[in-house]
């Protein structure tokens, strides 16, 4: 024998024998190929569009920039200046914010996306503000800001085309409750960014999007692995050596990898069309905004097929290809707990910075409390095949089809919980982030002032001096609204010393139990109520209504007021330390001067949409008057997008994660022939087959949510403490996540029947 | 750089060095083999020589270890003891690397299913062992059809194995192992998946192929039709080479 190797192949034809040998093998190599293709392919396709965020948040920014007026504010009228004032507004749970404009000479600047400038009266409005008006459900928004509709708003005007928006003219406003501009535009302006609160959920939701979608991916890129190592096999016959069909190995691959990219690629140009509508108003983009970041989509193309022949690499680890077949190592190896439990363990210790609240500003605990989690979530896809051998493991007889899954899962349970860890890690994270979410927002508005009251909705003026009668007169006889009550607030001060300001609103005593909450209440009552720890005002001092030097009349707190406590909600909107609740007789006919009116409704609940006639007819006596309503936690503002956003991120992950699972179920299936044909050949019928494929996915996924819910809400509890929110357990959502993964492991098993039925006919099994 | 079946006039294949034989005039030996599965003994004290160019048939009821000494004697299976040398070097001492490169240039496999890989044509099959060892693409296939022509299965040279007949796959196996003109062939049941008409015909081509090569062919079988084939018989018996006959 000659002392010299022989010649070898090199490194690219190896990769190009894998690469051919993907795409052979006829009907059974393609439709593996495909599989692996959709797998890897809808898995890039989300961190695709994860990666285009940053793009659709920049063209939001830049066109929403281009309409605000921080930069052309002027003090001095012009003849190319105009005054303009914000509407907020909503219809149903939608929120909906326009802008009055004035023109004040004939130069006067366009908002982008007008083209002419509006005389009063005249309205244009986004598109989607068109057509919710001119839906059959528009009739209760029909008309809010008059009907002379003379156009729409460009798409460079708005931050997306499902944005809910207008410009309208007026000769209402004056420089004292308006903004003077001589341009739109303000390139400088900053967002008022997220707060840490947000920011860490935002991490962490990230966190929860990716950590699935790898694990996803890495799933995928191990379709056919039987096949592909019995293929293996047959080449270390003819004289491939390990590193030879490592290489051809990670040819295949690569070829799964890249097909899967470009299927990504497709479905990234069918969501761009497909998601602008479907997403919440609040989240509107136009389809080329989302385009991913250069460097972002690069880390996509190259991380995923480094990723995938590494995944195969660590994969036949566990096996050995000898030219005589595979010897797998994991059939004998007890999966261990001691190094599965490393990481979690690893993770929880970095989120001590959430022991007893986080620093407002700390980026460096935020980074590490975002790899705790991580970390957290890796560690439950770990912690997974233990789990289910444990269980497994200790499940006792039962029917045919019980008896056929448990077999199964006690000899390899490999596959089946590789085709579940993507949905049992989002289940846990997205349980931690509506837990901790759900307790920011009962923190944020659970004590709103509207819940469980007699009044629904609330007309706020901010004119000073308004007419309360004005309003009874303006809402009385709309549909839907039963009674409207009026108070007037004010601001007050110690008669001997200005600087000692409270507030006093003066109402009837449906408002004063509205709002202070006690239950027995007279005309010729005064309650008195302060915050946690502040003074309460002395019985017989005197105050100086109105703003100090408005000219106010003066007023004593009589003897008998009564004390109460309220709720942060209230004081939060005064914001002062203590107020005073006075029925009008108690006043004793003092005058109120340039006080606040606030307006109270009651609603009837039978009258549909009652609270947008109610905003139809508000906008009526008052444009600008803003209506609340108890059913309406935020309808604009960060939270209610953040809610939105975690909604339409949880919707997307169900799906894929659901697409994810019946693309393995369909692989598992497709392996498994020989064995159905064995089984169906003498007598098993197909039914309990399928009853088979059901347990054989319901009970890992059974012991997998088991996990999450324990792992999400242990995380959302720690999560919970650190942001200061009061902690609790989230059930509804518990149950809504895991209830959600339940019926998509129904579909999932639902929709694989037909694959089944079709690989156990008879020609089919006959070629087994 | 190719290798052209013998009824070819060039060969463009290197032909492998002359490994050398033993003192005995042996090309591949086995040394008191002993390899046990477990409880159970496969090989017992299995002592066996393979000279050059001769057609060994390995005979022996079920069970008796004849595929397994053909494992041992390949370098596909390690003896728990004993020793099998190729050309005087020790194949149970050489890593898997060394024995992959014997399976590619010096040895040939012909089992009873084939073991061809489902994914490629079988003139890609039949290229695989002349790729593995660098050969381009091209010459590797067009060496590959003269093997299948020279087998009388050109046709099939764009199918893939799972559209040919038992026979047709059979031949491809055979071409597959002597596309790099090996110095020993060994073929564990070649005929056992085949009717008596196509085993013949198999037969009949493989070792008439292995002789114009001059290749070594050790052969498993419980067929005496097929030992008929051979030089020389050896009866395994309980892990044990008990009788060597000469055809």
């Amino acid at each position: 024998m000659s002392a010299s190797t022989p010649p070898r192949s090199s490194w690219a034809a190896d990769l190009a024998l894998g690469a051919r040998m993907s795409v052979g093998g006829g009907r059974s190599g393609w439709a593996r190929l495909a599989l692996i293709a959709i797998g890897v392919g809808v898995g890039v396709a989300m961190l695709l569009i994860v990666a285009s965020l940053p793009s659709v948040v920049d063209a939001r920014t830049e066109r929403t920039d281009a309409r605000s007026i921080g930069s052309g504010v002027v003090e001095e009228q012009g003849d190319n200046t105009l005054l303009t004032q914000i509407v907020r507004s909503g219809f149903r749970d939608l929120g909906v914010e326009g802008r009055l404009l004035q023109a004040e000479g004939v130069r006067v600047p366009l908002p982008p996306g007008v083209d002419r400038a509006l005389a009063p009266g005249e309205i244009v409005l986004s598109p989607a503000l068109q057509r919710l008006m001119d839906s059959p459900d528009g009739e209760a928004i029909r008309g809010r800001w008059g009907d002379t509709v003379v156009g729409t708003i460009g798409p460079e005007g708005l931050a997306g085309p499902g944005e809910l928006t207008f410009y309208l003219g007026t000769d209402d406003l004056d420089e004292e409750t308006a903004t003077r501009i001589n341009a739109f535009g303000n390139p400088d302006e900053q967002g008022g960014g997220l707060g840490p609160e947000l920011l860490l959920l935002g991490l962490v939701g990230l966190a929860v999007m990716i950590v699935p979608l790898a694990s996803f991916i890495a799933t995928a890129v191990r379709f056919g692995g039987e096949a592909r190592d019995r293929r293996l096999a047959a080449l270390r016959l003819v004289g491939a050596d390990v590193g030879t069909t490592r290489r051809i190995a990670a040819g295949e691959t690569l070829v799964g990898a890249a097909a899967g990219i470009a299927v990504g690629g497709l479905l990234l140009l069918v969501a761009q069309h497909v998601l602008p509508p479907l997403v919440p108003p609040a989240l509107t983009f136009y389809p080329e905004d989302l385009r991913p970041a250069p460097v972002l989509a690069a880390l996509v193309v190259i991380g995923v097929p480094v990723a995938s022949v590494l995944v195969t690499l660590s994969a036949m680890r566990r096996v050995v290809v000898e030219p005589l077949g595979v010897v797998r190592r994991s059939e004998v190896t007890r999966r261990r707990l001691w190094w599965r439990i490393l990481l979690p363990v690893a993770g929880a210790a970095l989120l001590h910075p959430l022991i007893g609240g986080m620093d407002d500003d700390s980026s460096g605990d935020q980074a590490m409390v975002t790899a705790g989690v991580v970390l957290l979530l890796v560690g439950v896809a770990l912690l997974l095949p233990w789990a289910v051998d444990a269980v497994v493991g200790r499940l006792g007889r039962g029917g045919v089809a019980w008896e056929l899954a448990v077999r199964r899962l006690q000899l390899e349970s490999g596959a089946a919980v590789r085709a579940i860890t993507a949905i049992v890690v989002s289940v846990a994270g997205l349980i931690a982030i509506q837990g901790t979410f759900g307790a920011i927002q009962a923190e944020a508005e659970g004590d709103g002032e509207l819940q469980g009251s007699v009044f629904q909705a609330k007309v706020i003026d901010t004119r000073s001096g308004a007419v309360g009668q004005e309003w009874v007169d303006g809402l009385t006889g709309t549909p839907g609204v039963r009674d409207v009550v009026t108070s007037t607030f004010t601001l007050a001060h110690v008669e001997t010393d200005p600087d000692q300001l409270i507030g006093v609103e003066v109402g009837p005593c449906s408002v004063l139990t509205h709002e202070t909450g006690i239950t027995d209440c007279a005309e010729g009552d005064v309650i008195v109520v302060a915050t946690e720890g502040a003074e309460l005002p002395t019985p017989g001092t005197t105050y100086v209504l109105g703003e100090p030097g408005s000219g106010g009349g003066t007023w004593e707190l009589p003897g008998d007021a009564r004390s109460a406590t309220l709720g942060e909600f209230h004081l939060y909107l005064s914001g002062l330390p203590s107020t005073i609740y006075v029925t009008p007789t108690a006043l004793g006919g003092a005058d109120v001067a340039e006080g606040y009116e606030s307006v109270l409704v009651a609603l009837d609940p039978d009258v549909p949409d009652a609270v947008d006639r109610l905003r139809t007819t508000a906008a009526d006596v008052e444009m600008l008057a803003y209506v609340a309503d108890a059913e309406q936690g935020s309808l604009t503002g960060v939270l209610g997008t953040a809610r939105q956003a975690l909604l339409a991120g949880t919707i997307a992950l169900l799906v894929v994660v659901g697409a994810s699972l019946l693309v393995n179920v369909a692989e598992q299936l497709r392996e498994r022939r020989r064995p159905f044909a064995v089984l169906l050949a003498f007598g098993t019928r197909r039914r309990t087959l399928g009853l088979s494929v059901l347990w054989q996915v319901a009970i890992p996924v059974a012991v997998g949510i088991t996990l999450a819910i324990v792992t999400g809400t242990a995380l959302s509890v720690v999560l919970q403490g650190g942001l200061s929110a009061p902690i609790g357990i989230d059930w509804w959502a518990i149950g809504l996540i895991s209830g959600g993964a339940a019926l998509v492991v129904l579909l999932v098993t639902a929709a694989s029947l037909p694959l089944l039925a079709g690989l156990t006919r008879s020609q089919g099994l006959q070629s087994e | 750089m190719t290798t052209s079946p013998p009824a070819a006039s060039a060969s463009t294949h290197p032909a492998p060095a002359d490994p050398g034989t033993t003192p005995g005039g042996a090309l591949l030996a086995a040394h008191d083999l002993h390899l046990a599965f477990g409880p159970t003994t496969a090989l017992a004290s299995a002592s066996l020589e393979v000279h050059p160019g001769e057609v060994l048939a390995l005979m022996g009821p079920s069970g008796s270890g004849k595929s397994t000494l053909l494992h041992c004697l390949a370098g596909i299976l390690r003896p728990d003891s004993g020793r099998v040398t190729y050309g005087g070097r020790d194949l149970t001492a050489m890593s898997d690397v060394e024995r992959s490169a014997l399976r590619r240039s010096e040895f040939g496999f012909v089992f009873q299913f084939g073991q061809l890989v489902p994914e490629l044509t079988c003139a890609e099959n039949v290229a695989l062992p002349l790729r593995l060892a660098g050969v381009g693409r091209r010459d590797a296939l067009g060496t590959a059809r003269e093997w299948l022509t020279r087998l009388e299965v050109p046709d099939v040279a764009d199918k893939r194995p799972g559209q040919t007949s038992g026979g047709q796959g059979q031949r491809v196996a055979v071409a597959r192992a002597l596309v790099t003109r090996p110095r020993v062939v060994f073929a564990d049941e070649p005929t056992g998946a085949l009717d008596s008409l196509n085993g013949e015909r198999v037969m009949q081509m493989f070792v008439a192929a292995a002789r114009d090569t001059g290749a070594a062919v050790v052969l498993v079988t419980h067929e005496a039709r097929v030992a008929a084939y051979s030089d020389r018989e050896a009866v395994v018996r309980d892990g044990r080479v008990r009788e060597q006959v000469r055809a």
